[in-house]
């Protein structure tokens, strides 16, 4: 009896060892995606949550620019091949990682 | 070792292993009951984005005494005629119906920091695990002698915070004799706004140019020189309106006299004025000091950067104009957006048992309008520096528009209009 009480309780924390690996791994996911969701709502005040503008409003549309092209842009304009009114000055602020993870974020799959 | 004690061992170890990988965690997040105090750039981004990034699952109650939003931002082309109010009004009812957020119509009078409460104006208590306070500015009128009354009386008015006042200074200004006389002082910083009083007196002078030209603007800035955008500024007042604005700095108010409509300062000579807009020295919110959480200087709250939590009350956050600011960070409404957004996070990642972002990142952008259409902008970028526990501003990024121009001017309706929905929608 004492035995089996015994290998009942190895095997109940050996099996929550193991979830807590899994699950160790799945937060890391989720941390990461709220890390970049919230670095991504930075952008939000101008052009809008999630990257949507308020229709009709002038600033200028993100949110149907693909992936790939959103973060040549943002580099454009960090290094200087590209010039704007006020997207210049916040793009050089972020490092090339963070400019990254926002369009992927925001821009839409390829 | 007997059965019980092995057995208890057993289930302690496996208990503990719940508890550290998060699944009991994660049922905090829909148990914890958050309180946000304050529906303007701050806390109704808070609210929403404390729904958004728990994916809906977070409980969040949004406490404010207001019927609607009124922007600050804008409310200076209120102030010059050019605007209403009501174009820069936004309902609350965007984070009920399309967030989920419990609105409660009411104003916090006390909070229990032992209980873990808040008191309500009306007498109800809402308890809280987690408190995020946005309650704005404080206006310090008692540093001004006189000004408690000559407010109250309307003879004076503020309109830094936007409503009733706003109006009440634009038709004040245009019940003004031709050839009356504007005064505007401003505070010592920081205050709530940096560039308003200067954008404030652009509009001015813009609806007495075109309506009683022989009026004159009289800036007294207790400041050292223009706090922001300051080349710009000038540039506008010399260029747009020659000979009405008057700025003279290094003048701090010290009273009015509201039967005569006089200004008395600490130096030099008393003035008066037909229209008195006395910006008295500012602080958190009053509900943060009465609440003992202004350990800055008993004006605004210290907070830790990486939540926004205050460093002297355990779960409570403090977010927008009330907090004691990191270095070349305005009080501003897309700033409090920001902080929100960084708190929220925060929040959602304590409740669900993992770390807060180590790397928060936080931009401001502030358009100012010289005219009704015309705009100058002032943008930064401020990243969290682990090492100092503060954000600072990029080296090379951010600055300013080289000169005010109309398609600024549209780029600062359509800022608004996103940043509003950003914040309330």
């Amino acid at each position: 009896m004492r035995k089996t009480l015994a290998m009942t309780a190895l095997m109940l924390s050996g099996l929550a060892c193991l979830t807590t690996g899994t699950t160790a791994q799945a937060q890391d996911i989720q941390a990461q995606r709220l890390y970049n969701q919230s670095l991504a709502a930075t952008c939000a005040n101008c052009h809008g949550t999630n990257g949507v503008s308020v229709p009709g409003v002038t600033v200028p549309m993100i949110n149907h620019l693909p992936e790939s092209v959103m973060y040549e842009l943002l580099m454009a304009y960090k290094t200087g091949k590209r010039t704007g009114t006020i997207m210049h000055q916040l793009a050089k602020g972020y490092t090339d990682e963070q400019l990254k993870t926002i369009a992927s974020v925001l821009g839409k799959k390829n | 070792m007997n059965r019980r004690h092995f057995l208890g061992q057993s289930a302690a170890v496996a208990g503990l292993a719940f508890g550290l990988n998060g699944q009991a965690q994660a049922s905090s997040l829909k148990s914890a009951q958050i309180v946000v105090v304050g529906a303007g750039y701050g806390g109704a981004t808070a609210a929403k984005y404390l729904r958004m990034f728990s994916n809906n699952t977070a409980q969040v109650t949004l406490i404010e005494p207001n019927p609607e939003f009124i922007s600050c931002p804008l409310s200076n082309l209120v102030v010059g005629g050019s605007q209403q109010l009501s174009a820069l009004s936004v309902p609350y009812a965007g984070l009920a119906k399309n967030h989920g957020v419990k609105m409660v119509k009411d104003m916090v009078a006390s909070i229990d920091r032992q209980k873990k409460t808040v008191q309500l104006a009306s007498g109800q208590t809402i308890k809280y695990d987690k408190l995020v306070l946005s309650p704005g500015i404080g206006l310090m009128m008692d540093r001004v002698e006189g000004l408690e009354e000559a407010n109250k009386a309307g003879v004076t008015l503020q309109a830094w915070k936007a409503g009733a006042e706003t109006t009440a200074l634009h038709k004040q200004i245009a019940e003004m004799r031709d050839g009356g006389v504007y005064a505007l002082s401003i505070p010592l910083a920081p205050y709530r706004c940096p560039p308003g009083p200067y954008e404030r007196v652009c509009q001015v002078a813009n609806y007495l140019q075109k309506n009683k030209p022989k009026s004159k603007v009289l800036v007294f800035d207790a400041n050292q020189d223009v706090t922001s955008k300051g080349k710009l500024f000038k540039e506008a007042w010399a260029k747009l309106y020659p000979g009405i604005i008057q700025y003279t700095p290094e003048h701090n108010v010290t009273a009015v006299d509201a039967k005569t409509r006089t200004i008395k300062f600490e130096v030099q000579e008393d003035v008066k004025a037909d229209v008195l807009n006395i910006l008295p020295p500012m602080r958190a919110g009053d509900l943060i000091v009465k609440a003992g959480l202004a350990d800055a200087n008993a004006r605004w709250s210290n907070v830790n950067f990486l939540n926004f939590e205050s460093v002297v009350a355990k779960d409570i956050h403090i977010i927008g104009d009330s907090i004691q600011v990191a270095p070349a960070m305005p009080k501003s409404g897309h700033m409090a957006n920001q902080h929100a957004k960084v708190t929220a996070a925060a929040i959602v990642a304590e409740l669900s048992g993992f770390a807060v972002n180590p790397q928060p990142v936080l931009t401001n952008t502030c358009y100012s309008f010289v005219n009704a259409t015309d705009v100058v902008h002032v943008a930064s970028v401020h990243q969290y520096v682990p090492a100092e526990k503060t954000f600072k501003t990029v080296a090379g990024s951010g600055g300013l528009s080289p000169a005010p121009t109309a398609l600024e001017g549209t780029y600062a309706w359509g800022w608004a209009k996103n940043i509003w929905a950003d914040s309330l929608v």
